[in-house]
């Protein structure tokens, strides 16, 4: 099943014990399935699948066996040893992570054998290991220290009387983010394995050998990838920690929230950490049909963007400069202002605007009778429009991405536009045989792919062609096209969301899986399929013609937002939480809360909404954003029927139900009345070569307010340049 | 009082702890690499046209997708054009075998026989493992020394020799023994030892193999066990059998 | 007379009389809560008034009433030092008939208390700030 492709010889030999599950079960499908054996752990008698490891097995019954490098989602390595358990009538214990289980196995995982050799292994660990604890940035979350309180020894018998010191291995420079104190590596190559494996950056290995073993780059390199961070929640020990959190907090003196990532269109799960009312970390929170455990470098280390730049109190234009004033000073000038511009009053929502403010900040223009209502982010509007949400959603969702064998990907740079979306398709490609085949610029992905063509009349090239490639996608059961909105953002962009819907209505005819949707569109940004679901207007071309406009109201739009743009006499107000483009040109701010600071629904580009909880209170005078704007409806004399967010999310699910079923995806259907919509209107394709704004990963690190203020990101960018200049 | 004589002769008696700055328990060669003049990434390295013909003769015994086992004996190759194994020669295999580099160092700096430094154009190698050292592997180690004038681990001025100290070598039969480069130098004795140290400075190849006479590991001179004929068929058995 | 009590009647009369009628009356015990005369003793640079009448018990007898701006807005840190001690019976010696007492140029001035005004001290924070403010750009 493997890809035998040298870069993956070394630990494509092993398959990852869950990943084997996933592919025994899916070839199990057509094929008989191989009986059940039965095991015992611990006398408790379990059925297993044949291939499971002793690990599993005594998982099923609930019995957990301490490990350091074996994890889940990567390939058993079966080197720390402190997995080692008692077979019965087996002389010595076994490793249980790499072993299957045998038909009538006993395995005693509370034996004195095993005591014994738990107790064996973690006096030699920490033989090997610095006891400085005190000044480790793991302590309190550290697997070494648990795993010694529970299975090792009380005492030690390391005594060095030759005063020769312990083993010692000198620190590395990986990066800004990630800080290596190597002598407290205890060789487990859950990072080798994770950068080889999921991040696809081989830069990591073991150098070495016995006792002088050491993990490292050899050579003076950083360890650079879009996801290089998961390698600190991997590292069991403190080797690798977090560079901006160092020597912060302590993991007992945290408060954690629960939290949706906003970023990126993914809709990470997060654990926001903070103590006195500042956000210290940022970790990712399992959820399987997301982003697993992973979590990108943008979404985990540009918190520190939300401390800096902030609008921390309400501005209003005095003589020709932004003063600080109250709210109610700041409400009442822009009340008058909206009242006398009445209805010539249009809105441009940002990429991190949450459902809650655009909803109530869509009632209130319409109230006064306006119907402009845009997004800062386009979108093709010819043919059914956003009206079908099939148009502008990932409709296969993201984890079925994993299961895909042929992969289109149209005008995206999927790696940077959605790391975890990415490592998903990696991971099809190297567990599962995935062919990708990639229309747009060449950049790199970190696996191979067909270049199928630059510019956008290859789809129709694909659709009538008869190339390896193009078979293969017909001939696919189960095949995807993820469109991209760099490929969509162009004049020609309903020409391709046309052709790429055509294919894809071609290309369904031959999967057999109902719920599989070939079509699948990626969002750059988290606010954006909210604000379609309730009916925004992709893009603000509408805007800049009309010279009527009397008032423009951003609510954290930022990109390349342009005072010209407008009529020179119009009045701008900003809402938002950093001070960017958009505050810059404003006559009136409005502070804003920021996604850690607000209880705010964000529907990911796959139709899932979830929500973010406050994990700290919105700065000095800043307020949740659809709070402002229901205060301001007051000013404005069309006060808006909520008071609390209960009856905000009801107003809500008036108007699209799926905004308040957290964690579900919604999904759409109408592929087919969305085709011939489109092909109602002949939106045609040119030769242009598409382009996409994100080329390398120094486009990466900043893309938005918060990670643009992020002096963390800055340094990334930095360290990507002095990669870059580098021999190796 | 404690003056610095009490503390001196405490320190000889090995009751006051040695200063310490790092682990002495180290290996002599160094796992991370540092840029110097002689090795470093812009050092340009090819195989020479011959070896390239080896490259492919070894390449082709391993079948499609299993290409990065030729990976030993490449760096081998590469190590025994160039004398010593450069990082651009890690690079060089590495893109020949279309691997990451990292999957490369893992590799030469697994193995004590690839030598990621300079060295000599004669490796001596001086194996003083029990067997060798009651035989008197400890004087042809000084006799080394002093002939050439240099430590384990260091090389001659003119780039000659080189010395290290290694572990069995596996010809305890003909011990005390030298390997230098691919040959075994047996049953040595100091005089031996600096012949076959002028003989290799004057450019000539010495004799490999043992010097005492002997052929291989037979007994030297006679036989001392099993010299009699060997008896024939019912030897030892009950007359009445 | 003191058998009828008039005597009182007509005191209060020239306390009236003395504070500058009946309106100035109203005034001052509106203000201070007390119609009270006195000998005046002196007064400070500020403006405020010092009182002594004996005919008050020890502890009542003298006393001061703040200078006329201050309406209701008097506090106790409005007298300067130098009329403190005899005011608290540290001292019989008003401040100007007080042979002893020092005068040199360094002295500073009086200055009331001036916690919950605008002019209060506070002292600067060391730690560095949460949260750093975005600044509007200057017009160009």
């Amino acid at each position: 099943m493997l890809r035998t492709a040298a870069q993956r010889a070394l630990n494509g030999a092993f398959v990852s014990p869950k990943q084997l599950g996933v592919l025994v079960t899916r070839g199990a499908g057509d094929a008989k399935k191989p009986a059940q054996i039965e095991v015992f752990i611990d006398d408790k008698p379990v059925l297993v699948d044949p291939g499971t490891t002793v690990l599993q097995a005594a998982a099923l019954v609930g019995v957990e066996i301490p490990r350091f490098c074996y994890h889940e989602r990567l390939a058993v390595a079966g080197n720390c040893r402190m997995c080692l358990v008692e077979v019965e009538k087996s002389p010595k214990p076994v490793a249980a992570c790499a072993m299957p289980v045998m038909k009538g196995w006993r395995i005693k995982t509370d034996s004195e054998m095993t005591k014994k050799a738990r107790e064996g292994v973690m006096e030699f660990l920490l033989v090997n290991h610095p006891l400085d604890c005190p000044i480790c940035d793991q302590g309190g979350e550290c697997d070494l220290q648990d795993q010694s309180m529970a299975f090792g020894s009380d005492r030690s018998r390391f005594t060095d009387i030759d005063f020769s010191g312990k083993r010692a291995v000198e620190d590395k420079d990986i990066g800004p983010l990630i800080k290596t104190i190597m002598t407290r590596c205890i060789h487990c190559t859950r990072c080798i394995r994770f950068a080889s494996e999921v991040a696809g950056i081989d830069d990591l290995g073991t150098t070495g050998r016995g006792a002088d073993m050491q993990v490292g780059t050899y050579v003076e390199k950083f360890f650079l990838s879009e996801l290089s961070g998961n390698v600190i929640d991997l590292c069991p020990v403190g080797a690798l920690t977090s560079k901006p959190y160092a020597f912060t907090a302590r993991p007992w003196e945290i408060r954690r929230t629960d939290s949706i990532d906003v970023l990126d269109a993914v809709g990470s799960n997060i654990v926001v950490c903070t103590r006195t009312g500042e956000v210290l970390r940022i970790l990712p929170r399992t959820n399987e049909e997301v982003n697993e455990e992973w979590l990108s470098d943008k979404s985990r280390f540009a918190y520190d963007g939300l401390k800096r730049q902030r609008l921390v109190s309400p501005m209003v234009k005095v003589d020709g400069q932004l003063q600080p004033v109250d709210w109610e000073t700041a409400l009442i000038a822009i009340g008058k202002k909206i009242k006398s511009a009445g209805s010539d009053i249009g809105v441009i929502a940002g990429g991190m605007a949450d459902a809650e403010a655009l909803v109530a900040l869509k009632d209130l223009i319409n109230k006064l009778g306006s119907e402009d209502v845009c997004t800062e982010n386009p979108f093709p509007v010819n043919g059914s429009g956003t009206d079908l949400r099939s148009s502008y959603l990932l409709n296969n969702t993201i984890a079925s991405a994993e299961e895909a064998d042929v992969v289109l990907l149209v005008g995206t740079n999927i790696r940077l536009e959605a790391p975890l979306l990415n490592a998903r398709i990696r991971k099809g490609y190297v567990h599962n045989e995935t062919e990708i085949g990639v229309i747009g610029p060449q950049v790199d992905l970190r696996y191979d792919y067909t270049h199928v063509g630059d510019d956008p009349c290859s789809i129709k090239d694909l659709e009538n062609g008869n190339d390896t490639f193009a078979k293969c996608l017909k001939n696919a059961k189960k095949p995807l096209i993820i469109v991209g909105q760099d490929a969509l953002n162009r004049p020609d962009g309903s020409g391709v969301l046309l052709a790429a819907q055509s294919l894809a209505a071609l290309i369904q005819k031959n999967v057999q899986d109902p719920q599989w949707k070939v079509l699948n569109i990626l969002h750059k940004v988290a606010g954006q399929v909210a604000a379609l679901d309730v009916g925004y207007v992709p893009g603000y071309e509408k805007l800049k013609d009309n010279s009527k406009l009397k008032v423009i109201y951003l609510l954290g739009a930022d990109e390349a937002i342009e005072r010209s743009q407008f009529p020179s006499d119009c009045f701008i107000i900003y809402q938002g939480h950093h001070g960017d483009c958009g505050a810059a040109i404003a006559d009136a701010v409005l502070p804003g809360a920021a996604y850690t600071e607000k209880q705010a629904t964000y529907v990911n580009t796959e139709g899932r909404a979830q929500q973010t909880l406050v994990a700290v209170s919105p700065p000095g005078l800043a307020r949740e954003d659809w709070k402002i704007i229901r205060a301001l409806s007051e000013f404005v004399g069309q006060r808006l029927p909520y008071d609390n967010l209960d009856q905000i999310r009801c107003r809500l699910e008036e108007i699209a139900p799926h905004l308040t079923r957290y964690g579900n995806v919604e999904s759409a259907n109408y592929f087919s009345q969305a085709l011939a919509l489109a092909l109602k209107e002949s939106a045609t394709v040119n030769k242009k070569p598409i382009s996409v704004t994100q080329k390398s990963l120094e486009d990466f690190y900043m893309t938005d307010v918060i990670s643009r203020a992020s002096a963390t990101m800055a340094k990334c960018v930095t360290a990507y340049k002095t990669q870059q200049c580098s021999k190796y | 009082m404690i003056s610095l004589k009490n503390i001196a002769r405490l320190w000889q008696k090995g009751l006051v702890r040695n200063l310490q700055t790092s682990s002495a328990l180290q290996h002599d060669a160094l796992f991370v690499h540092r840029d110097t003049a002689e090795d470093n990434p812009d050092i340009k390295f090819e195989f020479s046209p011959e070896n390239l013909k080896r490259v492919d003769a070894i390449l082709a015994i391993y079948p499609e997708g299993h290409k990065r086992a030729a990976m030993i004996p490449l760096l081998d190759l590469a190590q025994r054009q160039y004398g010593w194994l450069p990082l651009s020669a890690m690079h060089k295999v590495a893109e020949i075998l279309d691997l990451p580099r990292m999957r490369v160092y893992e590799v030469a700096t697994f193995y004590t026989m690839f030598i990621r430094k300079p060295i000599g154009k004669y490796h001596l190698q001086v194996c003083t493992t029990t067997p060798c050292w009651l035989r008197g592997s400890d004087d042809i180690l000084s006799t080394i020394k002093n002939h050439l004038k240099i430590n384990v681990g260091d090389t001659t001025c003119d780039k000659l020799f080189s010395l290290s100290e290694v572990e069995c070598l596996g010809a305890c039969v003909n011990a005390p023994m030298v390997q230098i480069n691919d040959d075994y130098y047996e049953d040595l004795t100091c005089d031996d030892m600096i012949e076959i140290l002028d003989e290799l400075k004057d450019g000539k190849r010495p004799r490999a193999g043992p010097r005492n006479g002997r052929y291989a590991s037979e007994p030297l001179g006679q036989p001392t066990s099993l010299t009699s004929e060997p008896p024939g068929p019912g030897f030892g058995i009950r007359s009445d059998l | 007379m003191n058998y009828t009590g008039l005597s009182k009647l007509f005191s209060v009369f020239r306390i009236i009389k003395e504070s500058g009628g009946l309106r100035a009356s109203l005034y001052k015990l509106y203000r201070m809560d007390e119609l009270k005369v006195g000998t005046l003793m002196g007064t400070d640079k500020y403006g405020n008034k010092y009182f002594e009448n004996n005919r008050f018990f020890y502890g009542r007898n003298r006393w001061v009433e703040y200078a006329p701006y201050y309406r209701l807005e008097y506090d106790g840190s409005q007298v300067p030092a130098e009329w403190f001690g005899w005011l608290h019976y540290k001292t019989d010696f008003t401040p100007d008939n007080d042979p002893g007492r020092p005068k040199y140029k360094w002295m500073l001035d009086h200055t009331e208390n001036l916690s919950g005004t605008p002019q209060q001290y506070v002292p600067y924070s060391t730690t560095t700030q949460k949260i750093d403010a975005w600044k509007p750009p200057c017009p160009k």
